[in-house]
């Protein structure tokens, strides 16, 4: 797993965050989604800032924070690899799929690739059974997957990127 | 103003139009298969042909195993369905729509009635589809019929009516009398009584009261409540906006959406505002004194949230933990004032039984469970996708007639899972029981949610109770221990037991430990988190015997007991199994039979799947 280089947090931007719902304490988890929306993640000195404006003790914020699954404390890739395991997905085969991710990136379920381009994260279920196994990746959601497949959409997010350094 | 407000925005959808319609699928299941390039596809040959149209994006009509789905209708005529459409056939659908005045015979899945217009000769009307055949739609009726994103196609099916029917002739009484006469139980599996839960709010002391609408849709295998909102989301804030003034005024609504549904979110969002723009939502509702607004408040990840409680104090911005009842959400809800809870497919049918009536809606159903229910149909099931039928429909007419069957065909049925990780298997014997609330508990499992995961002979049972108390163990927040602690000493034996480890004893100890987290977890979640090992063990004792006693998996699923190797007589010496294999324990020579090395091979199943003979099994 990659070394993980962490962001600068701007006290204005958190207390701009915690302003749009009035500072109210009963707004935190959706605070913090609006901080993970604008720095890929929660890291931790926002963590205390949104504590410190709220009025919420380091203690309580940090029990928020690790409740829910769809909080990180640590930066993601930039494509995260949402591969379903749900019960649809799982009898039609959805452990190949991610048994090849971590083959084909060398990660496991969490971790990030070196180049932080990608990020393994097995789901519950994305509600879209009909077409298992499924994945999602920045909210494109790609139905009825093989592993040969899921390598090919690794492939093509890989050249996507090459494809738009090269045109910056 | 009332009236104002309906009259300004009626756009007939499903009348006669003057100009030619296509409907495209475009919910999330549609997309999965393509739908975004298609109608790209779609805009360029309509440019191309130069023809004058509307491009209607629609949300889910059911049939997710035949997505991505195109309907023409043309001027005066029977809307025509298409399924699977790809670029290739979409030539020739509109060549036979636009230039040969006909439909495309040989894509065309069925023809929905369109009022005053002709149909085609030829086609099957779409309710004569053996899919569509047993099913009555009411809380799914628009998906799929009108543009969600339109509160116009909303309001020309029959939209806001019920709302305005309520706040110029009835009373708040009166519509939960109306409510409870319907029969409505509580569609997120809990099956509570919906009239009941709006009287004891409406009951509960105070000015302030809230309305909580429940779309953290959790279980695996479920997407009921996805489809509905992202297909009508009107419905439910119309619901929403009925319960309000029902339990007597309140003021404030929240939608708990779980994120991982992004398009049920930017349609709610949409929905929402084009609501207030209209008077539906805010102060002095349609001219009346009634004043009520909705906040989407998106879920996390967790769970436990699908549990009221939790939910609640998860919308409160605290770990999402359930508390032990009562207090009741009807008594100390959002911010400790009375709150009701409804789910979203409990909501979509309030609108339709307070404009039908009560007894109109309770003519469905069986005995103890009026109406009807939703179901998401999945598995190894042909005709895989959401359907919705009177409750009470035997399993067997879900499965085979509905879904038409199994997807191999040469496969047979084993068991269906109902109700999630909160439910349990049903195996062939009980595929005529009755599907409602009482008579699926009486078999060993749960209505549930709707969730329906059909699995054939090739799945195995005791991977499938593994994988439901896997989830429930992830999910468990920790705060009691017969849950916290209970699961995991129960998915240690079953891991224990699928690694080829069984010891005699072991399903013994499974059943205890179950009746013991059962009786002592705090919420429904630890309390139903052993439904799946007991239902299973009840009905398939024999195939954890032989995981245990003989370190076998019948349905060849569980890794550490396949020993795949080649039948003599059946392989043909052709060698495909060979190439195949990514850890080179193959080994072929031309003219002789393949062979497996067991101590390398990774059982991947690529040889299996590579012989066309049956050979290596």
């Amino acid at each position: 797993m990659a070394e993980t280089k962490h962001v600068e947090v701007d006290l204005e931007d958190i207390e701009k965050i915690c302003e749009e719902f009035e500072n109210r304490e009963g707004a935190v988890v959706q605070v913090l989604q609006k901080v993970q929306e604008k720095y890929g993640y929660v890291p931790g000195e926002a963590l205390e800032l949104v504590g410190e404006v709220l009025e919420i003790p380091k203690s309580k914020m940090y029990g928020v924070l690790t409740f829910y699954s769809q909080f990180y404390q640590e930066p993601r890739g930039k494509f995260i690899l949402k591969v379903c395991v749900g019960t649809a997905c799982h009898v039609r085969g959805a452990g190949l799929l991610v048994d090849k991710v971590r083959e084909e990136l060398h990660i496991e379920p969490g971790e990030n690739t070196e180049d932080m381009l990608f990020t393994l994260e097995p789901v519950a279920c994305l509600g879209s059974c009909a077409l298992a196994p499924m994945a999602m990746v920045s909210g494109t959601a790609y139905g009825k997957l093989s592993a040969d497949k899921m390598v090919s959409l690794i492939r093509q997010l890989e050249e996507e990127t090459v494809h738009e350094e090269e045109t910056v | 103003m009332l009236t104002e407000a309906l009259e300004d925005i009626s756009v007939a959808s499903s009348k006669v139009t003057d100009l030619p319609v296509i409907h495209i699928g475009m919910a999330t299941c549609g997309l999965a298969s393509g739908a975004r390039p298609l109608l790209e596809l779609i805009r360029k040959e309509v440019e191309k042909r130069q023809l004058n149209l509307r491009i209607i994006p629609t949300g889910c009509i059911g049939m997710c195993h035949n997505e991505p789905l195109v309907d023409v209708t043309m001027p005066g005529r029977y809307r025509v369905s298409y399924r699977n459409v790809k670029a290739m056939t979409l030539t020739q659908i509109f060549d036979a729509h636009f230039s040969k005045n006909d439909f495309a015979k040989k894509y065309a899945t069925c023809q929905i009635p369109v009022e005053g217009a002709e149909p085609y000769e030829g086609l099957t009307l779409m309710a004569d589809l053996p899919f569509f055949k047993g099913q009555v739609k009411i809380v799914t009726k628009r998906c799929g019929m009108i543009d969600p994103l339109s509160i116009a196609d909303y309001v020309a099916m029959d939209g806001y009516k019920a709302l305005r029917k309520v706040l110029t002739s009835m009373t708040p009484e009166q519509v939960v009398d109306e409510v409870t006469k319907s029969g409505l139980r509580g569609r997120g599996g809990g099956g509570f009584p919906t009239g009941l839960k709006w009287a004891l709010t409406q009951k509960s002391p105070g000015p302030e009261k809230y309305v909580v609408c429940n779309a953290d849709e959790g279980d695996p295998g479920a997407f009921m409540d996805r489809s509905v909102l992202e297909g009508d989301p009107h419905a439910v804030l119309e619901g929403m906006i009925i319960a309000a003034f029902a339990v007597g005024h309140a003021k404030q609504g929240y939608i708990y959406c779980r994120a991982e549904y992004p398009l049920a979110i930017k349609h709610l969002r949409k929905a929402i505002d084009d609501a207030r723009a209209h008077n539906f939502l805010g102060e002095n509702i349609l001219g009346t004194d009634m004043s009520f607004d909705i906040e989407i408040k998106e879920g996390a990840g967790a769970y436990v949230c699908g549990e009221e409680t939790a939910l609640l104090a998860s919308l409160m911005g605290e770990r999402g933990m359930p508390w032990p009842k009562p207090p009741f959400p009807a008594q100390k809800g959002v911010w400790g004032k009375p709150s009701v809870i409804n789910n979203v497919e409990t909501l979509g049918n309030i609108g339709h039984i307070l404009l039908n009536g009560g007894e109109w809606y309770a003519s469905y159903g069986s005995e103890k469970t009026k109406g009807t229910k939703t179901f998401a149909l999945t598995g190894s099931v042909k005709n895989s996708g959401l359907i919705e039928v009177p409750a009470g429909t035997p399993l067997r007419e879900i499965i085979f007639s509905i879904g038409g069957g199994m997807v191999e065909k040469k496969i047979p049925f084993k068991a269906a899972q109902l109700g999630g990780p909160s439910g349990g298997c049903i195996p062939v014997d009980g595929l005529d029981t009755p599907v409602d609330f009482e008579n699926v508990v009486a078999a060993g499992a749960i209505m549930g949610s709707g969730g329906i995961v059909v699995m054939d002979e090739a799945a195995c049972i005791v991977d499938t109770a593994k994988f439901f108390l896997k989830f429930t163990q992830d999910e468990s927040c920790g705060e009691c221990t017969p849950c916290r602690v209970g699961s995991k000493i129960m998915l240690d034996i079953l891991t224990r037991i699928t690694d080829g480890k069984g010891q005699e004893g072991d399903l013994d100890e499974l059943v205890r430990l179950s009746m013991y987290v059962k009786s002592n977890s705090l919420c429904g979640l630890g309390g139903a988190a052993p439904n799946p090992v007991l239902s299973t063990i009840r009905y398939f004792r024999e195939e954890y015997e032989a995981h245990i006693r003989d370190k076998r998996c019948p349905g060849t699923v569980c890794n550490e007991l396949i020993k795949y190797v080649v039948i003599e007589e059946d392989c043909t010496t052709c060698g495909l199994c060979e190439p195949v294999c990514p850890s080179g324990s193959v080994t072929w020579e031309k003219g002789e039979v393949a062979h497996i090395d067991l101590t390398t091979c990774i059982r991947c199943k690529a040889c299996v799947d590579a012989c066309k003979f049956r050979a290596i099994i």
